[in-house]
This record gives C-alpha cells, structure tokens and sequence, in this order.
C-alpha cells in the first residue's frame, strides 16, 4: 500500500502507485461464498505537521544524530567531513541517540532545541 | 536518512506515524561494513531513490519550504478492506493471496459458518479484543484484533475448534512469529499439559517435523495471525529478513513429553500446576541439531553436558539456549548426575567459558557489564552467559536415539491456555 495513500494523501497516492503486476489467475466458476476478512484493527492515525523549514543551513548548527545501527557513526563522520568541506559556515556536532532504535530520547531531543536548528538522523545498517 | 534496501519500510512506517510526506533521503546499501571513502562517495553520489544529488537533496530537505500538503494535520483510519468478501471459491483464493492474507499456500476458506464453529470452542465473546501485536515492537504501531479475527485465521489455517483456545492463548501475548529484524528470527511454542493429548499433538517421534495436525495447524495459524493481525510479513515493508527463514512456515510448536521425562515440566517450573494447559515462548536465532560435538562418543554413557555445552559456545550471547532433549538425554544426563534441569543448567553456565577476546570479535555479544568491566583482559576465560536462567530445557522426542536439539532463543514467557477455553 502506498505510504501515502495510507495517511490520506489520495491525490499523491496516485502518484505513488505500482503498476499492477499481471499474475495468472484461478479460474473463476462455481457457487458464490461470502467469506470474512482477517485482518486485525490498525490504530488510527494522527497526522503530524512538518516542522518550518529554515531559510539557510549558513551560520546554523546541525545535529547529526546516529540511530544506533552499525556503521551510522562512521557515516556521520563522513557527513561532518563533506559539511567542513562545503559548507564550513555549518557546524555539526554527532550524538548517538540513547536507548534502541524505536527508542525516543527526550534528553537529546531538549538539548537539540537549545542548540541547534537542524537533524539529520542516520541510518541503518 | 535511510539505505536504499529499507526503502519502503522507512516511507511505510513513517505514514503510519503520522508523517506520509516525511523527507527521506536515501543512500546505497549497506553502510555497514564500507571504508570511509566508499561513504563519502555516497555522499558526493546520487539519491539511488529520486536521482538528485545526495548532499544537495538533504541541504534541500531543511530548507525548502513545507507544503500544504506536508502540513496537513487531522486523523487518519488505515483502510484494511470490507468486513467481508464474495466470490467463487476460486475467486476467493485469488484473493486473499493476491491481498497478502496467505502464507502462499491455499487456506481454507473462512466461511460464516466454520468461523461460527470456530467460536463455540471459546466462552469469549467474538468481538472481545483478544491482544493487540506489532511485527517489531517500538518500531510500527501495534494494531488490536477480536476473538472473531483469531477464529478467521485459525479456519483458514485449517484449525479444527479444539485448537481454538491454544490460538486465543497465542494471540493473547500479542507476539508475533514473523518478527521483522534483518535476522530473518524464529519463533517457539512450548505446549505443556494435558491438552497435549486432547489435542492428540505429536510429542514424540518426529514431533516436530510434518507428522501430526494439531502440531502443523496451530504453528501455521499463528503465521497467518502474524501476517494479518497486524499487517505484519510483508516482505520490504514490515519484513525484513534478509534471507527470511523456513521455519516462519508454521514455527516450533513443541509439546513437551512429560510422559517420558524424567524432569519437572516446563510450565511447572514456571509457577503453573501440572494440571494446567500452558503455552510458553521463545524467540531468537535458530535451530539445530547436537550431532556430532564433542562428548558425545564417550563410553558407556555420552557426555551429553560436555557436547552441550561445546555447541552452545559459539552462539550470540543476544539470545539464550533452548535444548530440545530426548527423553533418552534427560536420562542420560540423569545417570551423569543432572537429576533436574536447574542441575544441567547450572554446571553449563558454570562450564561453557569463552575468552573475552573471542566476544570481542563477536556480532551480537557482549561483554560484561559493571565494575568488573574494567578488569577485563583478553586472555581470560568468562561464562558464555552470566545467568543460568539463559539456558532452557524441553523434552520431546520419540526415543529412537539419545540426540538432542539446539536454539539460540530467549524465553519471553508463559501464559494460561485454560484461560481461553
């Protein structure tokens, strides 16, 4: 199912749609039989607004925040190196969430509003 | 940011959070494992997702301006299809597969009238909420199903109504068999009680091969009640077993022999009475068998504890040991002195040593943790897991040889199948 479609976005649904695959098909005769849906009850959505973008990452302090999974910290790394060399106004500081990847970690999410004004979160195997 | 192969995984679960529109850039797969250099070139590379350059689509992500539609609040329902479907049987089948409500293999179909004989084998009400489960707990929100949901699955998996109060029980933890991890993990069942003879389940000869009916149906009702009581087992989405693993079929239903075994029973170690019916949990890496290890050639008696514990070295300490014994081992061990399981548990975790510079090199160990940390040095010799509770004993088996079985799995826990009656 489309990501989109899932949270009430029809119009991008569209968009977002596979091409239906051709598969064979049973055939189709005999009696007709009403039979019951499986499927268990997902819980219902709230949608969550984005936060405001920022006008420019010039001059602003970037998060770089690994989710815990192998390799994310030395990715991060290579982020921080890519932003010295391209973007030397940006500063970026690495923190490993605490806790397992589900895991929120709200001492971190604090200490990023105080002090940065940007996240990126990597990464996963 | 996200790896190319969680694709659909990142932008699923993060629509289901309440984000369908979250910005996620993505990278070659994997990460894990690559140089420094092989990184920055991902990072100089395109998006291998929308084809953009990486670095310029992330700068992008935090400062363009969100859109309407990324701004959107209010609650969504996800849609899971009508309360029910009509066609010819043929149909039908086509259906539910095409739908991913299967294991791939042709159900039965859960007609009215056998879900109805489905729940008179329970007190419960049908539109009682039996649990609520998730394919991975913390990572997709856990959805909650009915006693009439578990009877659908449980007819399509051909459960007759006798099996239906062990499903309820197997429902009621909320666990699902098919666990998404790239682990591609396994689950366990450990049926304990008199039920097991009701039932007329196999706990003997080739318990657990394709032998008996209600040993394969309850293990395959509860993959289809991992699939479709929580959206779980969608490969990509809310599966992600890198190689996936074949006993997801119909899992480890394991009935233990109490008959034959010279030890208390499962469930009695757990609290419950003899006389109670009780499913017991495990979950982790896989299974496998003892022949062969060390020990086991010993005359006149095979040193089963030796070869135990020589197979269990090598495993993750993530997970414990589950050992699946004959009732000839059981025996065994007895004669060797380990007259109850706490015996052979105990000289195991007391015996079954590896050098903390083996667990370093090890995925999924770890050292200890604590003060005693500090004093650690390579060359010493420490307890594969520092708890005898990590290691679990069953017997099952038909006494055609003293061999025994092995899982690296964790028990979870044990709950009333009586409840459910």
């Amino acid at each position: 199912m489309s990501p989109v479609a899932l949270a009430g976005v029809p119009a991008l649904a569209a968009k977002d749609k596979k091409p239906d695959q051709k598969k064979p098909t049973a055939a189709s005769g005999g009696p007709k039989l009403e039979v019951l849906n499986p499927r268990g009850l997902p819980p219902p959505i709230t949608l969550i607004p984005m936060a405001k973008r920022l006008d420019t990452l010039d001059g602003k302090t970037v998060y770089l925040v690994s989710d815990g999974f192998p390799g994310a910290d030395a990715f991060l790394n290579q982020m921080s190196i890519w932003f010295k060399k391209n973007m030397p106004s940006v500063t970026t500081v690495y923190r490993l969430k605490a806790g397992g990847f589900a895991d929120d970690d709200p001492k971190l999410n604090t200490e990023i509003k105080e002090k940065g004004q940007a996240v990126i979160m990597a990464i996963g195997h | 940011m996200v790896t190319i192969a969680f694709k659909d995984l990142a932008k699923t679960n993060a629509a289901k959070r309440g984000m369908p529109l979250q910005r996620i850039s993505f990278t070659p797969h994997p990460v894990w494992g690559k140089t420094d250099e092989q990184m920055y070139a991902y990072l100089e590379g395109n998006d291998p997702v929308s084809g953009k350059p990486l670095m310029k689509e992330v700068v992008a992500t935090l400062t363009s301006p969100v859109t309407p539609d990324e701004a959107k609040t209010g609650t969504v329902t996800p849609p899971t299809g009508a309360p029910s479907f009509v066609g010819s049987a043929d149909e039908l089948q086509q259906q539910f597969l095409d739908n991913g409500m299967t294991d791939f293999m042709p159900i039965l179909l859960p007609t009215r009238e056998k879900v109805d004989a489905m729940l008179k084998a329970t007190s419960h009400k049908p539109d009682e909420v039996v649990g609520k489960m998730t394919p991975a707990q913390g990572a997709f929100p856990a959805w909650s199903y009915t006693v009439e949901q578990v009877a659908v699955n449980a007819v399509m998996a051909g459960a007759i109504p006798d099996y239906f109060p062990t499903l309820l029980a197997i429902g009621s933890t909320g666990i699902s068999a098919l666990f998404s991890s790239t682990n591609s993990l396994v689950s366990a069942v450990v049926i304990n009680g008199p039920i097991r003879d009701k039932l007329q389940m196999n706990y003997g000869i080739g318990a657990m091969g394709p032998f008996n009916q209600a040993n394969a149906v309850i293990g395959r009702a509860w993959t289809l009640m991992s699939k479709n009581l929580d959206g779980g087992g969608v490969a990509g989405e809310t599966y992600m077993g890198s190689q996936g693993n074949m006993i997801n079929y119909n899992n480890l239903i394991i009935p233990e022999n109490e008959k034959d075994s010279p030890w208390m029973p499962f469930h009695v170690q757990k609290g419950f009475k003899p006389e109670e019916n009780v499913a017991s949990f495990f979950f982790g890496f896989n299974i496998t068998q003892g022949q062969g290890a060390k020990g086991l050639g010993m005359k006149p008696i095979p040193h089963y504890h030796e070869a135990m514990s020589a197979n269990v070295a090598p495993f993750a300490s993530l997970f414990g040991a589950l050992f699946i014994v004959d009732p000839l081992v059981a025996k065994g061990l007895g004669d060797l002195g380990y007259k109850t399981k706490e015996d052979i548990a105990d000289w195991l975790q007391k015996n079954t040593l590896v050098s903390v510079k083996d667990v370093k090199t090890m995925l999924f160990s770890g050292l200890p943790r604590g003060p005693q940390a500090a004093n650690l040095t390579d060359d010493m010799m420490i307890p594969k897991w520092p708890k005898t509770d990590s290691y679990n004993f069953v017997v099952c088996g038909g006494q055609t040889n003293p061999y025994h079985q092995l899982a690296n799995m964790s028990y979870r826990l044990s709950v009333s199948i009586d409840k459910w009656t």
